[in-house]
C-alpha cells in the first residue's frame, strides 16, 4: 500500500474539528505533530516500544481532554507537548518502569540520548545543525534539560550546578536566540 | 509598562511554556496574558518558538504506529459520536483540575480494564473449578454404580457357573448307569416326607436330590443326617438342609461302599455320632 498523503490543516480548522469530534481532525492532528511530539517523548523514554506507547496514550489524553483546551490559554502544540512530556516523565518515574530497569540513571542519559537521536536525524532537519551554533551550548544544555529531559528548573540548577537565577536567565536567552533564529 | 517588562523577564512564561510551573504561577501568568496583550504577544512567540524548536527535533515514529494510534482513536470515535454529550467545559474550571480529572479518568481506564479482566478470570476459574468437582462427583458416583454392577456381574455369572457345574455333576449322575435310585420314604411320623438319593457302590458316592426332596423345614438348631445302614449299624453321611441354597440341586454326601439302607433323621445342628432314631423322617434300603 502506499503511504498515505499528510493530513495538513491549519491550527484554527484543527481545532473546530477537534471540537465537533471530526475523523479527518485526528488524521490530520497525528500527521501534524506526532513527529514533534514522539520527539520530545522518545528523548524522555529511551525505549522505543514505550515511547510508542506513550505516544499513544498521549494522543487519546489529547482527543479525550479535548474540551478541556482552549485556544486562550496558547497555542494548541504547547498543550499537547505537555500532556505528552507528563505522561512521559510520569512513566520513568512510575515503580514498574524503574524496576523494569529499562530506564538508565537520568544523569547518565543526556549524553547517550543525543549521541543516540543525532544519528536518526532526518536530512530534511539540517537546520538543526545551524541552530546548534546558533545556541550557545550552555544554552541549549538547559533547554534541551528541560524541554526535553523532562528536568524541572530547580533539577536542572542542581544537575549543572548552577545557580536557580542563572538557569532562568540563561533559558530566557536560548529561547530568545531560538525566536530570533526562526524569525 | 515597565512591571510587565520586568514580569517578563523574569523568565516566568519560558517556564510557563514549559510546563515547569506550579498551579499557582500557572493560573498567574494566565491571569497576566488575559490582562496584557504584551504577556500575551510574547508569551506566543515563546510558545512558537518551542514549537518550531520541537519539529526541528522531531523524530518520525514508525508507519506501523500511525495506523495503531489511530485505530485505537477511531474505535472510540464511534462511542464518543453516540454520547456527543461530552463533558460541556466549565470555563470557570481551572486547567489543573480540569486536566488532572481528565487525566485521572484516561489513566484509570487502562487500569480498571486490567483489573476487570482478572477478576472476570478469576470468576471464570473458580466456576470451572466448582464445575469440575460437581462433575468429578457425579463421575465417581457413576463409577461406584458400575463398580457394584460388575461386582453383581460377576457373582451372578459365577452362580451360573457353578449351577452349570452342577448340573454337570447331575447329569453325569442321571447317565451313570452304576447309580441306583433309591426313594427314602416318610416314616409313619413323617408321612409326607421324601427324599430321593442316587447311590453308585462301585465309586463309593451317594448323591442326595436336593431340588426334589419333600422334608419339614428344620429350624436353625437342628439339620437332617443321611445315615448308612451297613450290617444294622447305622454309619454318618454327612448333614444337609431342607431349605438349601437354590443353586445346587444335588448333593453330594460322604462317601460309602455299601449299604443295606439309607436313613435321614433330624439331629442337632452339625449332626451326631450317632443318630437319634425318634427322629428318624425317611427310610429307604437298597
Amino acid at each position: 500500500m502506499s503511504k498515505k498523503r499528510k493530513i495538513s490543516l491549519s491550527e484554527d480548522e484543527l481545532v473546530l474539528s477537534l471540537r465537533n469530534h471530526e475523523k479527518v481532525a485526528i488524521e490530520a492532528l497525528y500527521d501534524m505533530y506526532s513527529s514533534s511530539l514522539f520527539g520530545v517523548i522518545s528523548r524522555i523514554v529511551v525505549d522505543t516500544a514505550i515511547a510508542e506507547d506513550i505516544l499513544q496514550e498521549t494522543f487519546v489524553k489529547i482527543w479525550h481532554s479535548f474540551s478541556s483546551y482552549s485556544t486562550e490559554k496558547g497555542r494548541l502544540f504547547t498543550w499537547m507537548v505537555n500532556i505528552a512530556r507528563n505522561l512521559a516523565i510520569d512513566k520513568i518515574r512510575s515503580k514498574d518502569f524503574k524496576n523494569q530497569n529499562k530506564n538508565q540513571e537520568i544523569e547518565n542519559n543526556v549524553a547517550f540520548i543525543d549521541e543516540q537521536r543525532n544519528t536518526v536525524y532526518k536530512p530534511e532537519l539540517m537546520g538543526v545543525k545551524d541552530l546548534v551554533q546558533t545556541l550557545k551550548p550552555d544554552q541549549k544544555s538547559i533547554i534541551d534539560l528541560v524541554y526535553f529531559k523532562g528536568y524541572t528548573h530547580v533539577e536542572a540548577a542542581e544537575e549543572l550546578g548552577i545557580p536557580l537565577g542563572t538557569i532562568k536567565t540563561r533559558l530566557r536567552m536560548g529561547i530568545q536566540e531560538l525566536r530570533k533564529h526562526f524569525n | 509598562m515597565e512591571d510587565l517588562k520586568a514580569y517578563i523577564e523574569t523568565g516566568i512564561l519560558e517556564l510557563y511554556v514549559l510546563g515547569d510551573v506550579t498551579p499557582d504561577e500557572k493560573r498567574q501568568v494566565e491571569e497576566m496574558a488575559s490582562k496584557h496583550p504584551e504577556v500575551k504577544a510574547e508569551l506566543d512567540e515563546i510558545e512558537l518558538s518551542m514549537e518550531l524548536y520541537a519539529k526541528e527535533n522531531a523524530v518520525e515514529p514508525s508507519e506501523d504506529l500511525r495506523g495503531r494510534i489511530l485505530g485505537s482513536l477511531l474505535t472510540n470515535f464511534g462511542d464518543d459520536r453516540n454520547f456527543t454529550a461530552a463533558p460541556p467545559h466549565n470555563e470557570s474550571d481551572t486547567y489543573e483540575e480540569e486536566e488532572e480529572e481528565q487525566g485521572n479518568a484516561i489513566v484509570a481506564m487502562p487500569v480498571r480494564k486490567e483489573s476487570n479482566f482478572y477478576k472476570y478470570a478469576f470468576a471464570a476459574s473458580l466456576a470451572l473449578l466448582i464445575a469440575s468437582a460437581v462433575a468429578i462427583f457425579n463421575l465417581n458416583n457413576k463409577l461406584q454404580d458400575s463398580n457394584s454392577q460388575l461386582i453383581a456381574l460377576q457373582q451372578s455369572k459365577q452362580q451360573f457357573a457353578n449351577q452349570v457345574n452342577l448340573m454337570d455333576k447331575e447329569l453325569t449322575v442321571f447317565r451313570d448307569t452304576s447309580y441306583k435310585l433309591i426313594r427314602l420314604k416318610g416314616t409313619p411320623k413323617n408321612p409326607a416326607s421324601a427324599i430321593t438319593l442316587a447311590f453308585s457302590p462301585g465309586k463309593k458316592k451317594v448323591v442326595l436330590d436336593i431340588a426334589d426332596m419333600k422334608m419339614a423345614q428344620n429350624d436353625k438348631a437342628h439339620q437332617y443326617q443321611l445315615w448308612a445302614l451297613v450290617g444294622g449299624k447305622p454309619v454318618d453321611l454327612g448333614v444337609f438342609d431342607s431349605a438349601s441354597d437354590t443353586t445346587a440341586s444335588i448333593k453330594e454326601m460322604k462317601s460309602i461302599a455299601s449299604a443295606d439302607a439309607f436313613a435321614v433323621t433330624l439331629e442337632p445342628r452339625g449332626g451326631s455320632v450317632n443318630p437319634t432314631l425318634d427322629q428318624m423322617v425317611v427310610i429307604g434300603k437298597y
